[in-house]
């Protein structure tokens, strides 16, 4: 740029042809010299661009530090003293230690409470049975009932359709004699999952607690099919009560019809 | 080469006598070239302006050490401080280890409760009512379409008009039916806990591979299962009072009819009575 000007000022200046061209070109280049040469730095604007990039960072870029700074202790003070607050996490811990050994072992021993009630020694046999959490000796189970309340007639002592309902009966209330044996069980499981889920509740963090609530959840969706399961035998037994009245009361309606046909033909011949 | 030199020589004479003869033109290209023509670099001792630059960009470096650096050493600080916290009291990867550790433990106990709510009850000796028992026992609703002509086969049927008057017929027909209703249903039910106890097994399987941020997410699934365990329970508590409902109103009906049929009875043993 500079060089393009110089040789077309010296041109025009060669190239002038009177005295007036050469002051009017003069004047020309200086202005020209004025508006395009670059200003030379002086001292004074160097320091103030100096003092300009040291007000920068002394005024917006250190405000902004402090801001953050400012914030990041906001939000360290906030986990430590309103979200996750030491104390009240030990204080939790403790509670869940001190309510295990208040609660856990009193509980366990009311419902160990023996309830075994019966006098006579079949019973006594059937009760024992009945109420030992075990599922390996459903045999015992059958053998016993079988002692306390009598087997199915036999073909000659009872009609097929007694003999039906007092077998399916027997059956349903041995199915439930069975399960509960099995729910005792699953209930005594229960109970030690929930033990070991308390025990870790006791000495767990804010971060391990969801692995515990989680799987306690899974835990009660299991307890409440067992629940189901539980009320699944209980609708058989009822189911099974109301059939048998029902095959009662078809048995007294037909046994009705065939007595009162048999007095009219008796009053007939009479 | 002579004649070139020579030619040179002699413009360069022209020019200086041009020159000689133009002292105002040159004196103003000369000013302008000196106006225009780029400055050296000037010298670190003598220029005033570098010891400027100097000093201020010391004063500049020890500003941003000052500022800058002891600000981000703050906020490092602080930083550090967060993590400490959440690694050791907060998210301890050893406690949550041990509560990974623990829900397997949990895990085995359901194999356990698994295994026990499986073992096999059925009962029946007689051919009837071990067929309907199967098919009681069976945790199948597939099976549900079987269940009338079992229970049928045990219970009997509905007595024909000609042998039980209709009120009797209806009651015995009503009673079959919410008796054979609630079999139904606890096969159903059966069904649903065994499912249910397969899903809770996944999920169980689940969390113990889930990291302390993803495990709500499954606890929010788990929470959606057991809402939906619930419903199913009330669906069989439902069943069961139907059936007792249906007991309820036998016994009434029963007794409707005792008081129908002694009614009926005293009436005949008048009119008996007054014929003789």
């Amino acid at each position: 740029m500079t060089i393009a000007f110089f040789i077309l000022f010296s041109w025009a200046m060669i190239k002038a042809k009177s005295q007036r061209q050469v002051i009017a070109l003069s004047l020309g280049g200086a202005v020209a010299v004025m508006v395009v040469a670059p200003p030379s730095v002086h001292a004074q604007s160097l320091w103030a661009e100096i003092q300009a990039v040291l007000d920068a960072i002394t005024g917006i870029i250190q405000t902004g530090l402090d801001s953050i700074n400012t914030a990041r202790t906001a939000i360290s003070n906030s986990y430590q003293n309103v979200i996750w607050p030491t104390q009240l996490i030990n204080q939790a811990t403790a509670q869940v230690t001190q309510m295990i050994a208040q609660y856990q072992n009193p509980m366990r021993g009311i419902l160990s409470t023996n309830l075994a009630s019966a006098t006579l020694p079949p019973v006594q046999q059937l009760e024992s049975v009945m109420r030992n959490h075990q599922i390996g000796d459903f045999n015992t189970l059958v053998t016993n009932y079988a002692n306390a309340y009598g087997p199915v007639p036999s073909a000659t002592a009872a009609s097929p359709a007694d003999r039906a309902m007092t077998d399916m009966d027997d059956a349903l209330t041995l199915d439930n004699l069975k399960t509960l044996k099995a729910t005792d069980d699953t209930a005594d499981l229960t109970l030690q999952a929930a033990d070991q889920l308390e025990s870790g509740a006791s000495q767990s963090a804010p971060g391990s607690a969801p692995f515990l609530t989680a799987t306690a959840v899974v835990a009660s969706i299991q307890s409440q099919a067992v629940t189901q399961k539980m009320l699944a035998a209980e609708l058989r037994q009822e189911a099974t009560r109301l059939a048998h009245d029902n095959a009662l009361r078809k048995q007294g309606a037909t046994h009705t019809g065939e007595f009162g046909n048999q007095i009219i033909n008796l009053l007939k011949r009479n | 080469m002579k004649q070139i030199l020579t030619k040179s020589l002699d413009k360069f004479k022209s020019g200086l006598r041009w020159a000689w003869g133009h002292k105002l033109r040159v004196a103003v290209l000369g000013m302008v070239l000196a106006v225009v023509a780029p400055r050296p670099v000037k010298s670190q001792i003598i220029d005033p302006c570098c010891a400027i630059l100097s000093f201020g960009l010391g004063t500049i470096s020890g500003t941003l050490n000052r500022v800058i650096g002891g600000g981000l050493n703050n906020i490092s600080s602080i930083d550090q401080g967060i993590q400490n916290f959440e690694q050791t009291t907060v998210w301890p990867q050893s406690l949550i280890t041990q509560a990974q550790t623990l829900v397997g433990n949990i895990q085995g106990i359901s194999t356990q409760i698994q295994s026990v709510i499986h073992t096999s009850v059925a009962s029946a000796t007689l051919p009837a009512p071990q067929q309907l028992e199967q098919n009681l026992l069976s945790a199948d609703s597939s099976q549900i379409s079987q269940t009338g002509a079992a229970y049928t086969a045990v219970y009997g049927s509905v007595p024909d008009a000609t042998a039980a008057p209709s009120d009797v017929r209806n009651r015995i027909d009503m009673t079959d039916a919410a008796a054979q209703a609630a079999m139904k249903r606890a096969i159903e039910i059966d069904q649903l806990a065994d499912l249910e106890i397969q899903a809770a097994n996944q999920i169980n399987q689940s969390i113990q591979s889930a990291a302390p941020g993803s495990a709500p997410i499954i606890e929010a699934q788990a929470d959606a299962w057991l809402v939906r365990a619930n419903a199913y329970t009330q669906a069989a508590t439902a069943d069961l009072m139907r059936v007792r409902a249906i007991d309820l109103a036998n016994a009434g009906a029963d007794v409707k009819t005792g008081a129908t049929n002694t009614s009926n009875l005293g009436q005949q043993l008048m009119n008996i009575l007054k014929r003789q």
